[in-house]
C-alpha cells in the first residue's frame, strides 16, 4: 500500500466525525417511536434515493461481485440491468407506490408489520420477522467481513480489530439515532460513492486506452482463461459463459435472477417506501436511483472484468492469480495497485460507506423486526423503541459471530443466498399484500412456508456450492447433492420462487371457489393482528 | 461493437445506460405527479 497508514487514519476520522455529526442530527430528530423506525415518514426524496441506493449496494456489490466480474467477466452487467430496471424502476414504480400507501394507512413500521396488517395474521409478522432474524445475520456477516478485510489492509490494523470496531461505530448511530440518522448518513455515504465510483471508471478507461481499446484489450486475453474455468464454461471476460455450463447457470440463475430478483423482498429496502410523504417523492427518488445504480453496479462490474488488462500488462497473470486466487481481493488489489494515492483514499472512503450504509440498515431492520415484530408482537410502536435497541444489540453480535464462521470468497454468495431466501419465501406473499383486494392469509403462509422449506432443501440437499460445505447431504444420505448435474448449480430461488408462487394462486384459488368465500368488491387489508 | 464481440454482452452494456437514462426521463415527466394527500 502507498499511502501512509496515518494518513489513512486521519482521513478515516474525520469521515467518522461527519459521520457521526449526522447521526447526531438524526438523533436530535428522533422524538417518537415512528422517526425510529420509520424516520417520521417525511423523508426528502433525494435523500431516499442514495439511502435507498447505498443500502442496495454494499461492499458486496463492488468488493464481492466486483471481483466475480474479474473471475467470469462483462456478463454480470445483466444484473446491472435487473438491478437498475427491477431495483429500481419496477420497485418503485410498481411496488413502492402501493407499499408507501398501505404503509401509511396501516400505520406499518417494519416490514414484518405490513405483512402482519396486510393479512390480519400475527403468523406472517412473525414468521417474516424469523426470517429476517435467521437469514440477514448472514448478509450482514459477509458486509462485516468485506469492510473488516479492507480496513485491515488500508489502515494496518488487525482484521479483529477492524471488525469488531467497524461494527460497534456503526451500532452505536443506529441504536441511538434510528432510521433518520441511518438515512442521513446514507445520503452522504452515497454521494461519496457516486464520486468515487465515477472517477473509477473514468481512470480506469483512460489507463487501458479507451472504451474500445480497454474492451478490445480484454477480449484478447481469453486465451488467459484457466483451464479449469475454461472446463466450467468460461469462454472469456467479454462473452457469455457456454450455454448450460455450469458457469451459465451460476452465472443466469444465482447471480442475474438470484439477486436481481431477489432485490424486491428486501426488507431493509422496502421499509424505505414507508418513510417519504407522498408518491411524488417516490417518482422524484426514481430519477436519482436509476443512475446512481449504474454508477455502482454498472462501474464495479465493468471496472472489475477490465482488472484482468491491468494485471496482465502489468504482471503478466488475470486478475484473479494476482489477487492469490480470492475473488473478494480482485478489487481491493486493483485499488491498491492501480491508483494514485489520493484515489486509494478516496476508494477506503468508498468502501466504507458502502458497507456502512448497508450494514446500518441491516442492524436497524434486524432490531426492529426482533424488537417491535418479535419481542414487542406488533404492539404499540412506542413501546417497542426499547425492545428494538437491546435486539438491535443482540442482533449485532450474533452477525459478529457469523462473520468469523464464514469461509472466504463469501461475500458475494451470501448475498445471493439471502436474496433468494428473502425473495422465494416473500417476494408472492407481499405481491398479493399490496395487489389484492383480499389478501389471503392462508395462501400467504403456505407461500411462505413452501417458498422458505424449498430453498432451504435446495440449498442443503441439491445447490452443491451450499450443500457441500453445509455437510448435511453428506451426513444424511452419504453424498454431496442429491440430483445431478445441472440440478446442482441451479440457483435455489429458481426453484423455490415459482413452487411459492403456485402455493400462493393455488391456495388462492381454492379459497376463492370455497362455499365460504364470500365475493367483496372492495375489501381493503385489514389493520388488524392475531387473528390466526 | 465497443469492442465487445459477443452481441449478449454489448446488449447488458447498452440496457444498462439506457435504463438509467429511462429512469431520469421518468423522475422528469413525473416530478410533480402524485403530491400530498394522493394515494391513501
Amino acid at each position: 500500500m502507498a499511502v501512509d497508514s496515518s494518513v489513512m487514519m486521519a482521513i478515516t476520522v474525520m469521515y467518522l466525525g461527519i459521520v457521526l455529526l449526522l447521526a447526531y442530527f438524526g438523533y436530535r430528530k428522533t422524538k417518537i417511536a415512528e422517526d425510529y423506525m420509520v424516520a417520521g415518514r417525511k423523508i426528502n426524496p433525494v435523500v431516499l434515493a442514495l439511502s435507498y441506493g447505498a443500502t442496495f449496494i454494499s461492499t458486496s456489490a463492488i468488493v464481492g461481485f466486483g471481483g466475480l466480474a474479474g473471475q467470469l467477466g462483462m456478463g454480470l452487467l445483466w444484473l446491472t440491468v435487473f438491478n437498475i430496471g427491477v431495483g429500481i424502476l419496477i420497485a418503485f414504480v410498481v411496488f413502492g407506490k402501493k407499499t408507501r400507501e398501505i404503509g401509511h394507512r396501516l400505520k406499518a413500521v417494519t416490514f414484518p408489520d405490513l405483512m402482519g396488517k396486510c393479512f390480519g395474521s400475527g403468523f406472517l409478522r412473525d414468521a417474516s420477522a424469523l426470517i429476517i432474524m435467521v437469514g440477514m445475520p448472514l448478509y450482514t456477516a459477509a458486509i462485516l467481513i468485506g469492510g473488516a478485510r479492507f480496513i485491515e489492509t488500508t489502515l494496518n490494523i488487525s482484521y479483529n480489530t477492524a471488525l469488531i470496531g467497524f461494527a460497534a461505530i456503526v451500532a452505536g448511530y443506529v441504536i441511538i439515532g434510528g432510521l433518520i440518522a441511518v438515512m442521513y448518513t446514507d445520503a452522504l455515504q452515497g454521494t461519496l460513492m457516486a464520486i468515487g465510483m465515477s472517477i473509477l471508471l473514468v481512470f480506469t478507461y483512460v489507463k487501458l486506452g479507451g472504451i474500445t481499446a480497454a474492451h478490445e484489450s480484454l477480449s484478447l486475453l481469453t486465451s488467459n482463461v484457466s483451464e479449469g474455468l475454461q472446463a466450467a464454461g468460461h469462454t472469456g471476460w467479454t462473452s457469455m459463459p457456454s450455454l448450460g455450463s455450469s458457469l451459465w447457470y451460476t452465472l443466469v440463475t444465482t447471480i442475474v435472477l438470484g439477486v436481481g430478483i431477489g432485490v424486491l423482498a428486501q426488507p431493509q429496502l422496502i421499509v424505505r417506501f414507508m418513510t417519504v410523504k407522498d408518491e411524488r417523492s417516490l417518482n422524484r427518488a426514481v430519477l436519482v436511483g436509476g443512475p446512481f445504480i449504474l454508477l455502482m453496479t454498472g462501474v464495479a462490474f465493468t471496472v472489475g472484468a477490465l482488472t484482468n488488462v491491468y494485471f496482465y500488462n502489468t504482471t503478466g497473470q488475470t486478475a484473479l492469480a494476482a489477487a492469490g486466487g480470492n475473488v473478494d481481493s480482485i478489487i481491493p488489489n486493483y485499488i491498491n495497485s492501480a491508483m494514485p494515492d489520493i484515489f486509494i483514499v478516496l476508494f477506503m472512503l468508498v468502501l466504507l460507506s458502502a458497507a456502512m450504509s448497508t450494514l446500518s440498515s441491516l442492524f436497524h431492520t434486524m432490531g426492529t423486526a426482533v424488537g417491535h415484530d418479535l419481542f414487542n408482537r406488533g404492539g404499540d410502536a412506542k413501546d417497542s423503541l426499547v425492545k428494538s435497541q437491546i435486539a438491535t444489540v443482540i442482533m449485532i453480535c450474533a452477525s459478529v459471530l457469523v462473520a468469523y464462521l464464514l469461509p472466504g470468497s463469501i461475500i458475494a454468495r451470501a448475498t445471493a443466498m439471502f436474496m433468494g431466501l428473502c425473495a422465494s419465501a416473500l417476494l408472492p406473499a407481499f405481491v398479493m399484500a399490496l395487489y389484492s383486494k383480499r389478501p389471503s392469509s392462508l395462501a400467504a403462509k403456505v407461500s411462505l412456508v413452501t417458498g422458505a422449506a424449498v430453498w432451504f432443501a435446495w440449498t442443503a440437499f441439491v445447490h452443491v456450492k451450499e450443500a457441500d460445505p453445509l455437510g448435511i447431504s453428506q451426513a444424511i444420505f452419504g453424498k454431496t447433492a442429491l440430483l445431478e448435474m445441472p440440478w446442482t448449480v441451479v440457483d435455489p430461488l429458481v426453484i423455490a420462487l415459482p413452487l411459492s408462487t403456485i402455493a400462493l394462486i393455488g391456495v388462492w384459488l381454492i379459497e376463492k371457489r370455497s362455499p365460504n368465500f364470500e365475493a367483496s368488491e372492495d375489501i381493503v387489508p385489514t389493520p388488524v393482528v392475531e387473528n390466526d | 461493437m465497443l469492442g465487445i464481440s459477443d452481441p449478449f454482452i454489448v446488449l447488458a452494456y447498452v440496457s444498462s445506460i439506457a435504463l438509467a437514462v429511462a429512469c431520469i426521463v421518468y423522475g422528469v415527466l413525473n416530478w410533480n405527479k402524485g403530491g400530498e394527500g394522493d394515494g391513501c
